[in-house]
């Protein structure tokens, strides 16, 4: 997938979610923060996601350890292979 | 959607597990459960629960074999998720720290707690997406509270498995999925094989109630911490221990 691409179906399990939580779609860009109040999703709704997009990719960039990421966009290049 | 709850039980190939699983069945929860290979206990459990009853090989410790099982659990109960995780497999292994090998110290904490680690992570997804909260509930002993000559490392296993139940319980309280460690005492099962017939007087002498507690005694209170009832109950370590450590 590209870079695009993931990033596309990282907004679509945000999309996905938020719908869970009885919440409106939300708006992702590559800038979109996914922690700091822009997106009102919390720690725990981070960690669904990485599961989520572990099943939409079909691999894990954290299995080795933790890596940084603040935005939607840094998300994505983490699962650019 | 059937709408009944579906809940895993590690370890259910024989004592407790088993025991447990036979009483969820009979309660009508949906019940998976994994162990290394089949056992006339997992085939008993099979004709009881028939469509309700899930088994799949799985060492617990093992990360990859713990994803597979409990994906294949979630895909098995399929609109029914998993509302709850009882982390029961465990080993015990005795002998004076001094000499008890290293790899056997090492096998132990995989299984125990890394296993009980591995299987939460597993099934918090599915957890964390339910809307009537969840249950983890870890079946410790208390001897990761008291200790005991002769099982350092087990005690160790049992101790961070309390721990994991009050990180956990702070962690996903949020969504209103509880987290409890049920500590049972000398229970015939896990302890009858290490114990000699004076150190079991020993202890029955010094238990309040003047009887171990039985594995009928641990399921009750499993199965109260699975039910509404005790949703307002997380982070806890309960002993079912007749009191010995009173």
């Amino acid at each position: 997938m590209t870079e695009d691409q993931i990033l596309a179906e990282i907004s679509k399990a945000i999309t996905q979610i938020m719908s869970d939580k009885g919440l409106p779609a939300p708006t992702v860009t590559a800038d979109t923060e996914l922690l700091g109040g822009e997106l009102p999703i919390d720690s725990l709704d981070l960690a669904m996601l990485v599961r989520e997009m572990e099943e939409r990719v079909g691999f894990d960039p954290f299995q080795d350890g933790f890596i940084d990421f603040r935005t939607a966009g840094e998300m994505a290049k983490l699962y650019v292979k | 959607m059937s709408g009944r709850r579906h809940v895993i039980v590690t370890g259910g190939s024989r004592g407790l597990g088993a025991a447990m699983i036979e009483g969820l069945l009979a309660d009508g929860y949906r019940v998976s459960t994994c162990s290394r290979s089949k056992s006339a206990a997992i085939d008993k459990l099979s004709d009881l629960g028939g469509d309700d009853f899930f088994w799949q090989s799985a060492q617990v410790g093992e990360a990859d074999q713990v994803d597979a099982f409990v994906k294949a659990a979630g895909e098995w109960a399929g609109e029914d998720g998993i509302y709850g995780l009882v982390n029961n497999a465990g080993v015990a292994r005795t002998g004076i720290l001094a000499s008890f090998p290293n790899i056997e110290s090492e096998k132990l904490i995989q299984i125990n707690l890394i296993g009980a680690i591995q299987m939460a992570r597993a099934c918090s997804p599915y957890l964390l997406k339910r809307e009537d909260g969840g249950r983890i509930i870890n079946i410790s002993s208390i001897i990761g509270a008291r200790g005991y000559n002769g099982m350092s490392a087990y005690s160790a296993s049992k101790a961070g498995m309390d721990g994991l139940t009050r990180a956990l319980a702070r962690e996903l309280g949020r969504r209103q999925i509880t987290v409890n460690s049920v500590s049972p005492g000398y229970v015939a099962t896990e302890m009858s094989s290490t114990l000699t017939p004076p150190q079991m007087m020993q202890i029955v002498n010094r238990t309040p109630l003047g009887r171990l507690a039985t594995e009928q005694d641990v399921f009750e209170l499993v199965r109260f911490l699975l039910s509404d009832k005790a949703a307002s109950i997380t982070g806890q370590v309960i002993l079912v221990d007749g009191g010995i450590s009173c």
